[in-house]
């Protein structure tokens, strides 16, 4: 609690906390937010990068905190969907592990090795489409999907990488409905983006586009980088969605008067109980969050095999999906995100963004520049969505429910840095080893996974050593 | 022209004083007025704040470059209408705009995505004095040829315009031996029934000026044309529609979701005897038929001026907007009564759901309003339906509202509606008649072109949500959808669409009539508020269901029936 008021003395003094809530509140208080609390968007973008570490330690502050029934916390009457959505009848209980609220804090379940880190399985929680069977009961396939916590560290300079490929693929695009246009003919376009291929896309001289076979993105070409799945744009939509669904608090963007009418939405008696600025703090402290390195202090036989294990690894064909190093124009952070929708704050919405200058931060030093002078950002990931199963082949394959227009056997290249701190694996957590992660692989990940399995035992195991020197590095 | 002292009564063609002596004997009116006067101040005070979003509309119909005026005596005090369709094959909706004794015109769309709104006139090669005495126009593929034609309300012989490449268009009566049905042509509707390659057209006439006695009790018969066999277009065989009461509204609508349309008619009381609003049998190879109080059609009279329909409470069955003078209403299925469909029993809900707009909710004028058009639609992209009315008195009618601002009705998630139309910048002191609700620069949000008597028209921009006095807000998500089927009815009118979002599915029909003798056919606009994603379904005309199509937020798709996936379609400026 100290340090909490520390931070809230250090935040007011960039005067970006306002005063809400009905009576001041005693030192025991138990609210995240008591009254002048919550963060003031416009007061923290103007406040500029002078404030942003105090932004960030509200935003870390919240991410650990634990919220109650005063702040809102519950939905008693509405449930986890991501589009505003009410219960048919009765009231939440204060905790369902099923359909949520399943959490008291965002730390409940990323908190391994680090704030902000992977989880144990026994913090996995459980998604569906959520409108239908909002209220399930059971973790039935039928009915949910089981998901294991994601790493968020990193997760700016990923975010800053799914748009600059959003902002290619949708160029792409309109370069070729411009063409087709103008030449009256179709026009195919092969829609690559940072050396990923996304398949292709053939605009008709009337502006209609085949989507036939665009691959492993969306059909309106936003890469979509966070959840198993490749569903979320945004931390800032992936924070409102969790939010809601895991702790019952209902950000005023997405469940307020604009888009439902009321305050309240959820009927817990807090209206706007999370306000733009508080998600400002979330995503502040989620997209400076370091990324995953390559541990340091290996011992020599580590190192050696690492070291074979990382060329084995491109020589049996991981990296066509792995990719090892994604390269990133600009490091400028904006919040809100370019390619958000209506119920996440968009920047229409606001005066002016927050802009966090990512490398401004030290884990700048430790990236790589190639000779374009842009970042390489070591993900090990293509971020595309990939087919994981075929008919030999299908641990994978473990899930009934498609997920927002997402098959159930299709997946986001999961990243592989911090991998080494992130077990248990797979989307669900089911998988103790790298080894039998690996063995897993199907579909698209068949070719590299079968070679995988012809190497030498040895060979095999400087792989793991290689993916176990991924580490997410605690203080 | 003739001078006929009696519209000229109702229509304040003369001086305001005989006018209102011509209307004291007329208790009716006169009764209405006097409750609506005394209710005018409760309806102030019941008046409900919008609780969400408002949408902020800049008129800017100057700027956009269009200069037209419908306007002349009092045949043209009704109507001013026009159609809204993509003539050139860029996406964007053009205009061609009544004009009354002005000839009509056409402006071609030049604006680009997102950008300010822009027009370019374009002759329409058509013998000019055929382009006077417009009152109005829909936008139909009449031949199925994937070009746009029109069809021209006139008073005289009414035209078919056969759309050509770049928003040319050519006469077609004769190719398509339609005689032009001469009358007041005041509504006009059309389907495909089945088994047919072309649409059945109904024709909806006003006073009959020569009969004896006109224009009290003279309302003209209407007409329906059924296409003959042929490869063509064949209009040669006329039914007619009797009796008729002054049709100023017509609609094919499916209002038992039996899959077979009915004609609604709207019908203006004031001229008419024994008249009331109808509704008409017309089924497949067999002659129209009204339906009677053995039927379960219930007798109702207004001065009925325009139709919508929406289906705005999801119950499957739509509900119909009719707009009047001073007692608009707003009609559901009496489920009660009407069972499931199989009586055509109607309740006025309007005062239930806040949208009865019988009186000027700004502006101090307490007289009844004159309501002509009118559409739902959902201007904030919340995903909620909207209802726009515009208004404006006749001609300088005493007893009714001189200052009579148009109604922009937002719909609230308790399912009511709250009057936004002068927050939202609609509510100037015009003279509106019909409308053009449609997406004109393709940004996702729905835009006004209103047809004012005796002005220039009125073009609304959508600028966004109202956000105080800083820049509008970025409204909802949104989808923009349009059909393609082989022919015939290669535009799919009758089809029904379905878009789920959530738990909430929202309907929408592809029609070709209703509204103040104004209609627009193009993309069909769907407000998604924050649903990133969307599944459609489509029940086509022929009662067949689709696939279930999965889409994105924020894109124009064109559902093509003979292709498993829905297309993107993307502006080229």
């Amino acid at each position: 609690m100290k340090r909490a008021l520390g931070v809230l003395a250090a935040a007011r003094a960039v005067a970006f906390l306002v005063a809400v809530g009905p009576a001041a509140a005693g030192s025991w208080d138990e609210r995240v937010f008591p009254p002048g609390a919550h963060v003031d968007f416009a007061a923290a973008a103007a406040a500029g990068p002078a404030a942003l570490p105090a932004l960030v330690e509200r935003g870390r502050d919240l991410f650990k905190a634990k919220f109650t029934t005063l702040d809102g916390a519950g939905r008693p009457k509405a449930t986890q969907a991501i589009i505003p959505t009410r219960r048919k009848s009765g009231v939440n209980p204060p905790f369902t592990r099923t359909s949520g609220p399943d959490s008291n804090s965002c730390f409940g379940c990323h908190n391994d090795p680090v704030v902000g880190g992977s989880g144990d399985v026994v913090a996995n929680v459980f998604v569906s489409e959520g409108f239908e069977s909002a209220q399930f009961d059971t973790i039935d396939p039928s009915f949910s999907s089981e998901r294991h916590t994601i790493a968020l560290t990193g997760a700016g300079l990923v975010e800053l990488l799914a748009r600059e490929m959003t902002a290619d693929l949708q160029a792409i695009r309109a370069g070729a409905v411009g063409e087709a246009c103008r030449s009256g003919k179709d026009v195919r376009a092969d829609l690559v983006s940072k050396g990923v291929r996304f398949g292709w896309i053939v605009a008709h001289p009337d502006g209609i586009v085949d989507l036939d076979s665009v691959d492993g993105v969306d059909a309106d070409l936003v890469v979509r980088p966070f959840s198993r799945k490749g569903v979320f744009t945004s931390l800032r939509q992936f924070t409102i969605n969790a939010l809601n669904v895991h702790h019952g608090m209902e950000a005023s963007e997405r469940f307020g008067v604009r888009w439902t009418g009321t305050h309240d939405f959820s009927e817990s008696g807090v209206p706007d109980a999370i306000t733009p600025g508080d998600v400002s703090a979330l995503v502040a402290f989620q997209a400076t969050l370091p990324p995953p390195t390559v541990r340091a202090n290996l011992p020599d036989d580590w190192r050696a095999a690492a070291e074979a294990g990382a060329k084995r690894f491109d020589a049996i064909g991981c990296p066509s999906c792995h990719v090892k190093t994604l390269p990133l124009k600009s490091m400028v952070f904006t919040d809100p995100a370019p390619y958000d929708m209506a119920g996440t704050l968009r920047p229409g919405e606001v005066g002016a963004p927050i802009v966090v200058d990512l490398s401004t931060l030290p884990f700048a030093k430790t990236l790589q520049k190639n000779d374009k002078g842009e970042w390489l950002i070591p993900l090990m990931s293509d971020l595309k969505r990939h087919l994981v199963v075929d008919e030999q082949v299908n641990a994978l394959g473990n899930e009934l429910q498609a997920q927002r227009f997402v098959e159930r056997d299709v997946f986001l290249t999961p990243r592989l840095w911090g991998v080494g701190s992130t077990a248990p694996y797979g989307h669900n957590g089911s998988f103790r080893m790298l080894d039998e992660i690996i063995a897993a692989h199907g579909g698209d990940a068949r070719f590299a996974r079968d070679q995988y399995l012809a190497l030498e035992p040895g060979e095999r195991d400087a792989v793991v050593a290689y993916l176990r020197s991924l580490v997410i590095e605690a203080p | 022209m003739r001078n006929d002292p009696g519209l000229a009564a109702r229509c304040g063609a003369g001086s305001p004083a005989p006018q209102r002596r011509r209307r004291r004997p007329r208790p009716a009116a006169l009764a209405l007025a006097a409750a609506l006067l005394a209710g005018s101040a409760a309806q102030a005070a019941d008046r409900i704040a919008p609780a969400g979003d408002v949408p902020l509309m800049r008129e800017e119909a100057q700027a956009a470059g269009l200069n037209s005026v419908y306007d002349g005596p009092w045949e043209f005090f009704v109507g001013g209408g026009g159609a809204a369709l993509d003539c050139d094959g860029s996406g964007f909706p053009s205009v061609f705009l009544a004009g009354g004794k002005n000839p009509a015109k056409l402006y071609v769309n030049v604006s680009k995505s997102g950008g300010p709104l822009k027009f370019v006139e374009k002759p329409i090669d058509v013998d000019p004095k055929l382009l006077t005495g417009v009152i109005g126009a829909y936008p139909i593929d009449i031949d199925g040829d994937g070009r746009m034609d029109l069809f021209v309300l006139r008073v005289g012989r009414n035209l078919m315009l056969k759309g050509g490449p770049d928003c040319t268009f050519a006469l077609a009566d004769k190719e398509w031996s339609f005689e032009g049905d001469p009358g007041w042509t005041t509504s006009f509707a059309a389907e495909w029934e089945p088994g047919q390659k072309f649409p059945t057209l109904a024709i909806g006439h006003y006073v009959d000026r020569d009969a004896p006695g006109s224009p009290w009790g003279t309302c003209e018969e209407n007409a329906l044309y059924r296409p003959q066999p042929g490869d063509k277009p064949d209009y040669s065989v006329r039914t007619p529609l009797a009796p008729g009461f002054c049709a100023l509204s017509m609609l094919f609508t499916d209002w038992n979701r039996s899959g077979v349309p009915s004609l609604r008619i709207s019908n203006d009381r004031q001229y008419y005897r024994g008249g009331e609003e109808q509704l008409w049998r017309v089924e497949p190879g067999k002659p129209p038929r009204p339906y009677g109080r053995a039927d379960g059609w219930r007798h109702l009279t207004i001065f009925g001026m325009g139709i919508a329909e929406a289906d705005i409470d999801g119950s499957g069955f739509p509900q119909y907007f009719l707009t009047s003078m001073g007692d608009e209403k707003l009609q559901k299925l009496d489920t009660e009564e009407a069972g499931r469909g199989e009586l055509p029993v109607y309740r006025d809900i309007a005062g239930e759901v806040g949208a009865t707009a019988h009186i000027p909710y700004t502006g101090g004028d307490k007289r009844p309003s004159t309501a002509w058009h009118a559409e739902f639609a959902d201007f904030t992209n919340v995903g909620l339906l909207d209802i726009f009315v515009s208004k404006g008195n006749l001609s300088q009618m005493p007893d009714f509202a001189a200052y009579d601002p148009s109604n922009l009705l937002i719909g609230q998630w308790s399912g009511k509606f709250a009057e936004a139309g002068d927050l939202a910048g609609v509510s100037g002191n015009r003279t509106g008649r019909g409308a053009l609700v449609a997406d004109f620069n393709l940004d996702g949000k729905l835009d006004i072109l209103q047809i004012d008597r005796g002005a220039n028209v009125a073009l609304f921009r959508n600028l966004g949500d109202r956000n105080g006095d800083g820049p509008p807000l970025p409204s909802g998500n949104w989808s923009e959808i349009r059909l393609v089927q082989p022919n015939p009815n290669r535009d799919a009118v009758g089809a029904k669409i379905s878009v789920k979002t959530g738990v909430r599915t929202q309907t929408r029909t592809i029609q070709v009539g209703g509204g103040d003798a104004s209609g627009h056919m193009g993309w069909l606009h769907v407000g998604l508020g924050t649903a990133e994603r969307a599944e459609i379904r489509v029940q086509w005309p022929d009662g067949e269901w689709s696939p279930t199509y999965r889409v994105f937020a924020n894109q124009f798709v064109v559902v093509d029936r003979t292709k498993p996936q829905a297309s993107y379609w993307y502006p080229s400026r």
